[in-house]
């Protein structure tokens, strides 16, 4: 279900999306890992927000709204960005290769499997981005 | 700067060349530097495997500085397949030792009468006989120099068993798997009976504001660090974007034939590092270390892993998806002395004909030339190293190869060298790249392939076209051309994300410069339109500005099936970019006033 980004309904349109989509689900199918994603303030954004989505073999098991960082202490990505390039990416102005490739985009895990994944990388972000109808 | 030891091998005499200032200023060094020194001894009547060929190894201003990533060094001259300017840059110790010993540069000239050796030892000269290191390969070599000079310390540039035959895409090497591979420097440096050149030196490099640069050096270091391509290619070598590259059918396969490897998992650098890797390797003072130190099951020791294109050269391109056998054909090519890219390449085409039966199991001296034949493969390398059979027509490249065979149009080639494997037709702006590279078919001179990635630079304003895009990213592709320049200058290596800010303080704490990025880039379009000349000048016009058959028939399969780049389109965009004279090839008289290459003016509009 299209929502506000960001909000908890946009996180959970997100989980929704990513489970019924059919593209998403055939090109993920050898993706394991979960994701704590960090969004540090600038613009609109006021405090830093943050999300967890369980992410395996093309679905989303599970997500979490704004959690501590200590309730994921072992993610197998941490992805980090400003509210401004995180925007960017979910508005289609920043490309997520370019975003990953000049840093805009921080990445603690294994590069190395992230560049292997990168068709499954680039469908979230298609679908991440079919759920975001506005900006806050 | 520290002068350039000029060394003359047919009398055996040496000599301090002192560079002149306003070159240091206009040409800074590395490739830059070293077209400005050689330009007027570049001549089209040059045979560069001729005595009076010259051969420059020259350092940049930040060459064993520990900034980042510039341990590296280039090797410059007259290109033997191409005929054109010939830069091969290198990175491992051999440059910040000669720069230790008192050097920046050494200028060999002339021809020794039996093959020599040259020990520079701190600071002073010796030549030495190699008559009994000649036909060794360049691991063995590069140890028995160190053994009989006595130093351990000391750093060998050496060429293998390819130079001493003079296959003209012989690469000199150091430090074991460190390689100067594309253009032939190799066989120039054997055609001077010049096996080997060991340095070792204990001086201070020569640093302007060396308080401020150490600040400026820490901070860079730290940021790079961070970075996260620097990050992957720690993780998984070079060879870390092949699925990426694949996907988007920018890996050409079946030697250009295919747009798609299915078996890419299995020869990836993520597949290696799951596999053998058991280690990693870095240049002088570099934090990312992309080098790989691997360990298969056959193997009592630790070696050199392959690098990305050498694993596309006799993986994809080759149809061979044995990742070990890789391995053994990149330290085959290491110790023979040959550039990965031209030999398998060339290779590559030796077995496109045999399939389309123009060379003959016969042609090939009885090996059966299957696609993905491990031995086939081996025993091509090997001929081509050693020069013997087919090997002796292999060793002249591509282009050669094809023409003797009649079939010159088969040949993926620029100019004579070799095309690497970042396709066009996956990544348009690799068209450009390749077309107007000053010395043959090269992505190093702008690997272009990673703006349509998605590398972009907003200080630059090289901004983010379709990977499909066409003329529209022509002055796209000459600013990071001009970009990368800098890079092949100072010398630094290019996978070094190194902010243009950042770049030019570092330019100028080393140099005591007052650029800005502007200047910065105002310098790389002057050395990029000084190395032009030198080619206009050796015969260079607009008509060697092209791309092979191959690259302009569009892949039946993969990422980017059914496209090809509009490259003349793509080139009337990129000459008004340029400033360049569409009839003839050359830079407007106005382009180099502009630029302060007024006596290059003169040289080519009279």
């Amino acid at each position: 279900m299209p929502a506000i980004f960001p909000s908890e309904e946009w996180l959970k349109g997100l989980e929704a999306k990513l489970n019924s989509d059919e593209r998403y689900r055939d090109i993920a199918q050898k993706w394991e890992g979960d994701l704590f994603f960090i969004i540090e303030p600038d613009g609109n954004l006021k405090e830093r927000l943050t999300f967890y989505l369980d992410l395996w073999h093309g679905a989303c098991r599970r997500v979490e709204y704004n959690p501590k960082p200590e309730s994921h202490p072992a993610p197998t990505f941490i992805l980090s960005a400003t509210y401004k390039n995180i925007t960017a990416i979910l508005t289609g102005s920043l490309n997520p290769m370019t975003a990953m490739m000049t840093s805009k985009l921080r990445i603690n895990g294994s590069l190395g499997y992230m560049m292997r994944n990168v068709p499954t990388v680039l469908d979230f972000v298609r679908v991440a981005q079919s759920v975001t109808t506005e900006i806050l | 700067m520290q002068p350039i030891l000029k060394v003359n091998l047919t009398t055996g005499q040496s000599e301090e060349y002192q560079i002149p200032k306003q070159w240091e200023k206009d040409f800074l060094g590395g490739a830059s530097l070293a077209a400005r020194i050689l330009y007027s001894s570049l001549t089209r009547e040059l045979n560069p495997l001729s005595a009076d060929a010259p051969l420059l190894f020259l350092t940049g201003p930040m060459t064993g500085t520990s900034g980042p990533t510039t341990g590296r060094f280039v090797i410059c001259g007259k290109g033997p397949a191409t005929g054109l300017w010939a830069e091969s840059n290198i990175g491992g110790h051999w440059g910040p030792e000669l720069r230790a010993a008192g050097y920046d540069g050494m200028w060999i000239t002339g021809k020794a009468e039996e093959p020599i050796y040259l020990w520079l030892n701190r600071g002073r000269l010796e030549v030495r006989s190699a008559a009994h290191l000649w036909g060794m390969n360049t691991y063995v070599a590069q140890d028995k120099v160190k053994e009989e000079i006595a130093e351990k310390s000391a750093r060998v540039c050496v060429i293998g068993q390819a130079g001493e035959k003079q296959v003209l895409f012989a690469s000199i090497m150091c430090d074991h798997g460190r390689m100067a591979g594309r253009t032939g420097m190799g066989a120039v440096m054997g055609a001077k009976n010049l096996k080997a050149i060991a340095v070792r030196g204990e001086n201070e490099i020569p640093v302007f504001d060396l308080a401020k640069y150490k600040s400026l050096r820490s901070e860079s270091n730290r940021r790079l660090r961070d970075d996260n391509e620097a990050k992957v290619l720690r993780d998984v070598g070079t060879g870390g974007a092949a699925n990426y590259a694949e996907y988007l059918g920018a890996m050409p396969a079946k030697y250009y034939s295919q747009g798609s490897f299915p078996a890419v998992d299995e020869v990836s650098g993520a597949r290696m590092t799951e596999t053998i890797l058991v280690g990693r390797s870095a240049c002088q003072g570099c934090v990312i270390a992309c080098g790989r130190v691997v360990k298969l099951p056959k193997d009592v020791m630790k070696r050199k892993g392959p690098e990305h294109e050498t694993m596309v050269g006799f993986g994809a391109n080759l149809l061979n998806d044995n990742l070990e056998s890789i391995v053994d054909m990149g330290e085959l090519c290491d110790r023979y002395g040959m550039d990965t890219i031209s030999a398998s390449n060339t290779i590559g085409l030796a077995f496109r004909l045999f399939d389309k039966g123009i060379i003959t199991e016969k042609d090939a001296g009885g090996v059966d030339l299957k696609w993905g034949d491990v031995d086939a493969i081996e025993q091509l390398v090997r001929l081509t190293g050693s020069r013997e059979g087919i090997g002796d027509l292999l060793a002249q490249g591509s282009k050669r190869f094809a023409a003797h065979f009649g079939v010159e149009e088969e040949a993926v080639q620029v100019n004579g060298l070799e095309v690497a494997y970042h396709d066009p037709r996956g990544v348009s702006g690799m068209a450009l790249s390749y077309a107007t590279s000053p010395r043959g078919a090269c992505h190093n001179q702008s690997d272009y392939f990673s703006v349509d990635w998605g590398h972009t630079n907003d200080q630059l304003g090289i901004e983010f076209y379709s990977r499909h895009a066409q003329a529209e990213k022509a002055a796209n592709v000459a600013r990071h051309q001009d970009w990368r320049t800098v890079d092949n200058a100072i010398v630094m290596c290019i996978f070094a994300n190194v902010e243009p800010q950042e770049k030019v303080d570092l330019i100028n704490a080393s140099c005591g410069l007052d650029w800005s990025v502007e200047d910065m880039m105002k310098f790389g379009e002057r050395s990029w339109n000084l190395k032009r000349a030198i080619n206009n000048r050796m015969g260079l016009n607009a008509q060697n500005d092209k791309l092979p058959e191959a690259l302009l028939t569009p892949f039946p399969d993969g990422g980017s099936e059914g496209f090809v780049p509009d490259l003349e389109g793509m080139l009337s965009a990129y000459y008004d970019t340029r400033g360049w004279d569409w009839e003839t090839g050359k830079p407007s008289r106005e382009k180099l006033v502009e630029l302060g290459l007024e006596e290059v003016a003169g040289d080519l509009w009279g």
